[in-house]
C-alpha cells in the first residue's frame, strides 16, 4: 500500500488532521513537562492538587463527551439530509461547550477568591496554562460549531466536529493528569 | 417478497447506533474513573487504573467520534502513540 493511499484513508480534511496531531503534541508536551516538574516537589503538587474541584471537573468530562456526541450525530444527520436535526445538534453541542466554560470560570473564580494565582506554586502555573489553553480551544470550538450550524455544508460540519472531538480528546487526557494523579 | 417481512418482530428492534454506544460507554467509563478515585486502593494502582480508563476513552473518541474505525492503520497508530504517552506519564508518576 502506498503512502498516498494511507493518507487518503483519513476521514475528512488532511489539514484538520495536521491540526489535531499538532494540538495533541503541544498538550502532550505540556502534560509531560507538568509531570516532570512534579518530581521536584511531589508533596507540594499533591497539596496544591487538593485545592482543585474534582467533582466539577468530572462533571465537565460528561458535559464534553455529551457535546461531542451531539457534534458526531450532527454530521450523521446532515449526511442523512436531516438538516434541521443537524443544526439543532450543533447548537446543543455549542451550548454544552458554554456550560463547560461556565463551570471552568466558576472554578477559576473560586481559586481567585482563595488567593491562588500563577505564582502560588508551580502546580498552579501549569494548571492555569494547560486548562486555560484548553478553555481557549473550547471557546474557539463553540464559535466554530455555531458557524458550521449556519454554513451547514457536510464538509464544514465534519471539519467543525473534528475540531470539537480534538478538544474533547485533549480534556480526556488532561483531566486525569491535572486533577487525579496526585 | 421483502426480506424484512421474514424477520420476527422482536428481532427488528433498532439497536443504538455506534455513536450512541460510544457516548454511553464514555459516560460509563467516566463514572468508573470517579468511582475508582473513591476506592481505598494504593496510589500506584489508582494512577494506573485512571490512565487505562483515560486511554480507553481516548480510543473510543478516535474510533467512533473521529471515525478512525474506518481506517484501522491510523487507529492503531494513534492508539500506540497515546499508549506510549500514558506509559511516560505513569512512569513519571511512579518515580
Amino acid at each position: 500500500m502506498s503512502d498516498t493511499s494511507l493518507i487518503d484513508e483519513l476521514p475528512g480534511e488532511l489539514l484538520m488532521w495536521v491540526l489535531i496531531i499538532s494540538e495533541l503534541l503541544v498538550f502532550g508536551a505540556g502534560m509531560i513537562a507538568f509531570m516532570g516538574v512534579r518530581l521536584t516537589d511531589p508533596v507540594g503538587f499533591a497539596e496544591a492538587q487538593s485545592h482543585l474541584h474534582r467533582t466539577g471537573a468530572a462533571f465537565n468530562t460528561a458535559v464534553l463527551v455529551t457535546s461531542g456526541y451531539l457534534a458526531a450525530q450532527a454530521l450523521h444527520w446532515r449526511q442523512a439530509a436531516r438538516r434541521g436535526a443537524a443544526r439543532l445538534a450543533l447548537i446543543g453541542a455549542a451550548l454544552l461547550g458554554v456550560v463547560f466554560l461556565i463551570i471552568k470560570g466558576t472554578e477559576y473564580a473560586d481559586k481567585a477568591a482563595q488567593g491562588i494565582g500563577f505564582e502560588t506554586h508551580p502546580f498552579f502555573l501549569f494548571y492555569y496554562l494547560l486548562t486555560g489553553f484548553h478553555a481557549a480551544h473550547v471557546l474557539a470550538g463553540v464559535g466554530i460549531l455555531l458557524l458550521v450550524s449556519w454554513r451547514d455544508d457536510p464538509r464544514n460540519i465534519e471539519a467543525g466536529a473534528q475540531f470539537w472531538h480534538m478538544v474533547d480528546l485533549v480534556w480526556i487526557m488532561l483531566f486525569p493528569v491535572i486533577y487525579l494523579l496526585g | 417478497m421483502g426480506f424484512s417481512s421474514s424477520i420476527p418482530k422482536h428481532s427488528r428492534r433498532r439497536l443504538p447506533s455506534p455513536i450512541t454506544c460510544a457516548w454511553l460507554t464514555l459516560l460509563a467509563l467516566s463514572v468508573a474513573s470517579a468511582m475508582l478515585t473513591m476506592m481505598p486502593i494504593p496510589s500506584r494502582l489508582l494512577g494506573g487504573g485512571i490512565l487505562i480508563l483515560a486511554l480507553a476513552k481516548s480510543r473510543i473518541i478516535l474510533a467512533q467520534y473521529l471515525d478512525l474505525a474506518t481506517s484501522p492503520p491510523w487507529l492503531r497508530g494513534f492508539t500506540m502513540v497515546l499508549t506510549g504517552f500514558a506509559v511516560v506519564i505513569f512512569c513519571l508518576f511512579l518515580i
